[in-house]
């Protein structure tokens, strides 16, 4: 089974930062907006919206790496990529706070938990919902949940309808 | 799902039937939304300049100011501030075309318009200082028509007419604070400027304005429609009508006039009352012409004229849904752009009426005063005439209507608790004092698919009313609970509190008391001002055993209203909060500081049955501050209670 | 079937990555690990963490309990490597097996580099390397009070940082005018000392011990500037030295044991990986020892495809550290303090709240840079700079507090195939698609 992860369409993405706050409320304690921003620490996302130029945004976290460099570079060994589902988890428990797979991850998509718990953070794919909050949250629904080989099939299927 | 909360049964049945044949409606719409911006929900968003849109992290991780440096209160409040004013701006607009009847009627330039309530046109009149004796109503139109148009654009620093009428102690508080509402536009065009990139930036000087242009609506463009309504139309009286969209008939040619002013509804009314329009109609095979009013449009010819309700807010499109309407005539304020889109379904045909309110894929009548009569008889034959192309197979009307009582207004509550020969607030106070009544609530405002869809008032109202507290309502909450027969006193009293149930039989009222449109909110600052001046339960607005709640709020205008209470010194309880989440400083200054500087605050409480305990809660600390009576029958009720009627 | 026998020595990051590399290939030849260590497979790098209390025990075990019997792997624990023969392909153990192998892997790591100092043999003194050495610290820090640490290089400063934690009042002293003179510059360094500092522990540079002071037991330490100190414990952290003498002569051999680009050592069926291992560094240039845990899980995995018959190029690595103190963290990585005109240093920094972005572009490519306290972006440099990215379109942005992945996307575009991992791809394709 090919990883499925959360691709971005940066041609829909209009940097409205919607997928941010349904990844910092879903990992929440409460799961509600207005109950979240009262949290402490409060929750933190996972997804980051990006400029890259003029009018160009895009939404990225956690790539699930096919060769994660963060999964060789935990000296704890607390990252492990599933052989099953191809999916990076980091297994909190046992991180350490030593950084090392943010020294190693070439997106930036791990990041440091508010002080008072000092662990390593990034996108788990929302393991209690169906489809990630932030792919569902998206209002132009710019983020898709999918593998490699599916997203690069409705890629094809936009060229040609342009054409 | 926002539908699972609709408790309406007729609303239910339309939607269950027509979602089948894959027709759209709001709660569709609203899910389609779903998630909304939480930056939006949070009034964290900022587009008050072209360096914007800027937003505020509410997790703490990215920016905490705008490019400008406004930080969250900055801007939760500046918002909140502008929304207020465009609230406050359409209930004083909606007074201002009101001013422009009254002197239309005395310069005689009208058709289908005349005084009918030339008591109260004297009695306006002489408050606002004008000379009554020996002159006749067309004259004093004119007058009091000029007069009160002044109000709107009022330069100097004196303050409106009608917020004289308010307790002393009130009027202290507002000069005390600078927020004595001044000229009616004054203020919103000042909270407009107020607002801008570069101006107010200190969240409780943007509150100060907040509170000042509200006022400007509650104890200005609000009172003086209601005041002026009744002059026009004629002062509402209780009334029995019936509620819900089993009004409309299978047999007969449906028309639902649906917005607010009741300007265009009377007139349509009167016409569909002419009998060569009938004859008309019949010739096409009909029993006649039904007329029905929808949102505040329905509540201003049903507290007037006994015309049947077909729904409100949410019952636009369901209305038209049911392929039995030939005609929806509407003006302005809450008309849905959904209603073309559903309209184009079936024969149903949509006319706007206000060149201030256009709505796309929409036919537009222009009405104006002087030919209203020949527009609104011209608009009913469009009806008849659009009666054959009915598709009958696909006709559904809901069974549901429910009978109610309406028409209590601030003078006529005295009337009624006291009898004819003792009218006063005495009665009330007295009831009040002793325990038998714990205190008066308002519940009001719109239906939202965000919260119940109406559902929420019903659950409110029978939790406060349980409790023995009076309930007044104007606006779609008093509707929602006309068609939950809360509005009858035959149905509703046996669901009241001993001591409230006792009053309201002796009486003969419900025990909620429906006051009118959402205009008609001033009526319940007249009540609670009466009240005071009775004596015996407090001597300002703020020491008074009351409380307000617009649960479902929608609109902005319901933002003007719930501020022009806490101003005037009520709780006022909304389900989700105002866009100010973000802000701690601006949450926590409306919610708890606002206490100390105007006697009343806000509370946000989404659950019924838990705002209808803050409100308890709150009048019973009023109760206690004036030393009140204990409550006669308290034990008996509590929150587990069962209703008599369950 | 396959039927040969791999030995392993070593089984820390790069032996135990290397027998998993081998099972992704090959399921039944047999493989032999042979550890001097008593443990199970242990991670040396949260041994100070274990020091300082944070963990127990338990964490420090990287591998599941039956970790050996899932990849079929034979362990020799406790064993001594006491002999190669590469002419025989034998190798020989503590105990007097002879072990026949079709290919070693020689990853047996480093050791404490150990130190000439007069009172060094005194109890109490102690290199910080192994589980058992910091069992041996452990078990007596209810009896310290005061703890002198030699060295202001990571082993040095983690393990201050460590018994800090623990309450222990901790001088360290460091020979160098700075503490991390191997992987910080000045500026940032000093801001780590400084922290150190206002956490209460001393640190005294430009300094050496001279004696340890005491009868039996460590009373105190005799600094070169002739002041002394009480202290009833001493932790030397002086770096490490790959521990090659099992195959000197044997192999060639500089710093440490020369590969080739497949790991291999000059003897074909010997592979070399982790801490002994010189292998390439992409950011120097030339091969060099990285004695980092990534570098060694890399290093084995890669020895580990070659052994089992899957040839696979090591790409080469760069020295990277990362370091987080009461809440700061500071990551560094390839070259930090350049010498030479041919460097440039792009520098952002605010002293105040203790940031502070460094990096070192030569001809517009990226070669090493420090990162303190905001350093999540560090991922996206370090492989700007392995990949050869030229980044001349960035260059004005690059220490920006704003600058992140979202500013690679252009480049990903423009240098295509520079750009290796297929997630760059994934990444950018849609961008590809507006232009």
């Amino acid at each position: 089974m090919e990883t499925k992860k959360i691709f971005c369409d940066i041609t829909k993405c209009v940097g409205c930062r919607a997928c941010e706050l349904a990844c910092a409320v879903e990992h929440s304690a409460t799961r509600d907006l207005f109950l979240a921003i009262l949290e402490s620490p409060r929750p933190k996302k996972r997804i980051d919206t990006q400029f890259i130029e003029k009018d160009v945004f895009q939404s990225i976290g956690c790539q699930h790496c096919d060769d994660p460099p963060c999964v060789e570079a935990c000296m704890a060994s607390c990252i492990h990529k599933d052989k099953k589902t191809g999916k990076v988890d980091i297994d909190t428990k046992r991180c350490v706070a030593c950084w090392m797979c943010i020294m190693a991850c070439p997106f930036a998509a791990i990041s440091r938990k508010a002080a008072t718990e000092n662990k390593a953070l990034k996108c788990d794919l929302c393991p209690e919902r169906e489809c990630p909050a932030c792919v569902d949250s998206c209002p132009t629904r710019a983020l898709y949940h999918e593998a490699r080989k599916d997203w690069a099939k409705r890629e094809k299927n936009k060229v040609l309808i342009k054409k | 799902m926002s539908r699972e909360k609709l408790k309406d049964k007729a609303s239910i049945k339309i939607l269950e039937a027509r979602k089948s044949e894959g027709m759209e409606t709001i709660w569709d719409r609203y899910e389609a939304q779903q998630p909304q911006c939480g930056f939006g929900l949070l009034g964290i968003c900022c587009r008050m300049c072209n360096m914007g849109p800027c937003r505020i992290d509410p997790f703490g991780t990215g920016p905490q100011k705008g490019a400008c440096g406004a930080t969250a209160d900055t801007i939760a409040a500046r918002d909140m501030t502008r929304q207020t004013a465009a609230g406050s701006a359409s209930h004083s607009d909606h007074a201002r075309d009101l001013g422009h009847t009254l002197i239309a009627i005395g310069k005689g330039t009208v058709q289908g318009y005349s005084i009918r309530d030339p008591y109260k046109l004297r009695i306006i009149a002489a408050e606002y200082g004008i000379k009554v004796e020996n002159k006749k109503d067309n004259e004093l139109a004119l007058e009091l028509g000029e007069r009160v148009l002044q109000e709107f654009g009022k330069q100097d620093d004196s303050q409106l007419t009608l917020s004289k009428r308010a307790p002393k102690r009130q009027q202290e508080i507002w000069k005390k604070l600078d927020i004595f509402p001044r000229g009616i536009d004054r203020e919103v065009v000042e909270t407009l400027a107020r607002t801008h990139e570069g101006m107010d930036q200190d969240y409780k000087n943007l509150i100060q304005s907040t509170m000042r242009v509200s006022l400007a609506d509650g104890w200005g463009g609000s009172m003086i429609a209601t005041e002026v309504s009744d002059i026009l139309f004629g002062s509402p009286k209780p009334i029995r009508a019936r509620a819900n969209l089993g009004v409309l008939k299978e047999d007969e040619v449906n028309i639902i006039i649906h917005g607010h002013e009741p300007t265009l509804s009377d007139v349509i009314v009167t016409a569909s009352q002419d009998p060569e329009l009938i004859k008309l109609a019949k010739e096409k095979g009909t029993k006649g012409i039904t007329v029905a009013g929808l949102c505040c449009t329905a509540n201003e010819i049903l507290v007037r004229r006994g015309i049947p309700v077909a729904g409100n807010f949410l019952q636009q499109e369901l209305s038209i849904l049911t392929g039995a309407v030939e005609i929806m005539v509407v003006d302005i304020q809450c008309v849905s752009p959904g209603i073309a889109q559903a309209a184009s379904h079936f024969h149903t045909k949509v006319i706007s009426t206000s060149a201030k309110a256009s709505i796309p894929g929409v036919e537009h009548i222009d009405f104006r005063e002087d030919n209203a009569l020949d527009t609104a008889k011209k608009i009913i034959k469009i009806a008849i005439d659009n009666y054959p192309n009915r598709d009958k197979t696909k006709v559904i009307i809901p069974k549901e209507a429910m009978d109610l009582v309406a028409g209590f207004t601030a003078e006529n509550i005295f009337y009624h608790l006291g009898g004819k020969f003792r009218a006063s607030y005495k009665p009330l106070n007295e009831n009040i004092a002793n325990g038998r009544i714990r205190g008066v609530a308002g519940v009001v405002g719109c239906d939202n698919p965000r919260m119940g869809s109406g559902s929420s008032h019903v659950a409110l109202v029978k939790e406060l009313i349980k409790n023995n507290v009076l309930v007044v309502q104007t606006g779609c909450a008093a509707i929602e609970c006309a068609k939950e027969g809360l509005l009858t006193p035959e149905t509703a009293i046996e669901m009241a509190g001993e001591g409230l149930k006792e009053v309201c039989k002796a009486v003969g009222i419900p025990p909620a008391l429906h006051l009118g449109s959402c205009v008609d909110n001033s009526r319940i600052l007249i009540a609670c001002t009466e009240m005071v001046k009775e004596g015996g339960i407090g001597k300002s607005l703020d020491e008074l055993p009351v409380a307000g709640a617009a649960l479902e709020w929608m609109a902005e205008k319901a933002m003007a209203i719930g501020w022009y209470f806490v101003a005037s010194g009520a709780l006022v309880v909304f389900g989700t909060p105002m866009r100010i989440s973000g802000s701690q400083a601006v949450y926590d200054y409306v919610t708890k500081d606002m206490e100390n500087i105007t006697g009343g605050k806000w509370a946000f409480e989404e659950d019924p049955i838990k705002a209808a305990h803050l409100m308890i809660d709150h009048i019973d600390r009023k109760r206690k501050a004036l030393k009140l009576a204990p409550m006669m029958y308290t034990q008996s009720y509590t929150v587990t209670g069962h209703l008599p009627s369950e | 079937m396959k039927d040969k026998t791999f030995v392993i020595i070593g089984n820390s990051a790069a032996g135990l990555s290397c027998i998993e590399a081998i099972r992704e290939n090959d399921k039944d030849s047999k493989i032999i690990n042979i550890s001097q260590e008593a443990h199970p497979p242990y991670s040396r790098c949260l041994l100070s963490y274990y020091l300082a209390g944070a963990i127990d025990k338990e964490r420090l075990w990287v591998r599941s309990k039956d970790y050996y019997k899932d990849f079929n792997v034979e362990p020799l624990l406790k064993t001594e490597v006491a002999s190669i023969d590469e002419k025989n392909k034998t190798v020989k153990v503590s105990g007097g097996r002879t072990i026949n192998f079709d290919c070693l892997l020689f990853g047996a790591g480093g050791s404490a580099k150990k130190v000439d100092l007069k009172g060094i043999d005194k109890k109490g003194v102690f290199y910080l390397r192994t589980l058992d050495d910091a069992d041996r610290i452990r078990a007596m820090l209810k009896c310290v009070k005061d703890v002198a640490v030699l060295g202001g290089g990571l082993i040095g400063l983690r393990a201050a940082y460590g018994l800090s934690r623990q309450g222990k009042k901790v001088h360290v002293i460091v020979k160098s005018s700075h503490v991390f003179s191997q992987i910080l510059d000045f500026e940032s360094a000093d801001m780590i000392r400084q922290e150190l500092v206002q956490n209460g522990i001393q640190i005294r540079t430009g300094l050496a011990a001279v004696e340890i002071l005491g009868k039996e037991k460590c009373e105190g330490v005799l600094l070169d500037d002739g002041s002394r100190f009480e202290c009833q414990l001493v932790i030397i952290g002086k770096g490490v030295s790959a521990n090659i003498d099992l195959l000197k002569d044997k192999v060639k051999i500089n710093e440490g044991i020369i590969v080739d680009d497949y790991l291999r050592t000059s003897q074909d069926f010997i592979y070399a990986a982790g801490d002994v291992a010189e292998g390439y560094d992409v950011l120097e240039g030339k091969p060099s020892v990285n004695a980092i845990w990534p570098a060694a899980v890399r290093q084995g995995k890669i020895a580990g495809f070659n052994i089992s018959g899957q040839k696979t190029i090591y790409e080469g690595s760069c020295r990277m550290n990362s370091v987080d103190f009461f809440g700061i963290a500071c990551i560094s990585f390839g070259i930090v303090r350049p010498q030479g005109s041919e460097f440039e240093e792009l520098i952002h920094g605010n002293l105040s709240k203790n940031i502070y972005r460094k990096i070192v572009l030569k001809n517009n490519r990226i070669v090493g840079g420090i990162l303190v306290t905001d350093v999540e972006k560090h991922g996206v440099y370090m492989h700007l700079a392995l990949q050869k990215i030229d980044i001349s379109d960035i260059k004005d942005i690059l220490v920006d507090e704003y600058f992140d992945f979202g500013k690679v996307i252009p480049l990903i575009k423009r240098q295509k195939d520079s750009f290796t991992r297929p997630e760059y791809q994934d990444a950018n394709s849609t961008y590809t698609s507006i232009f």
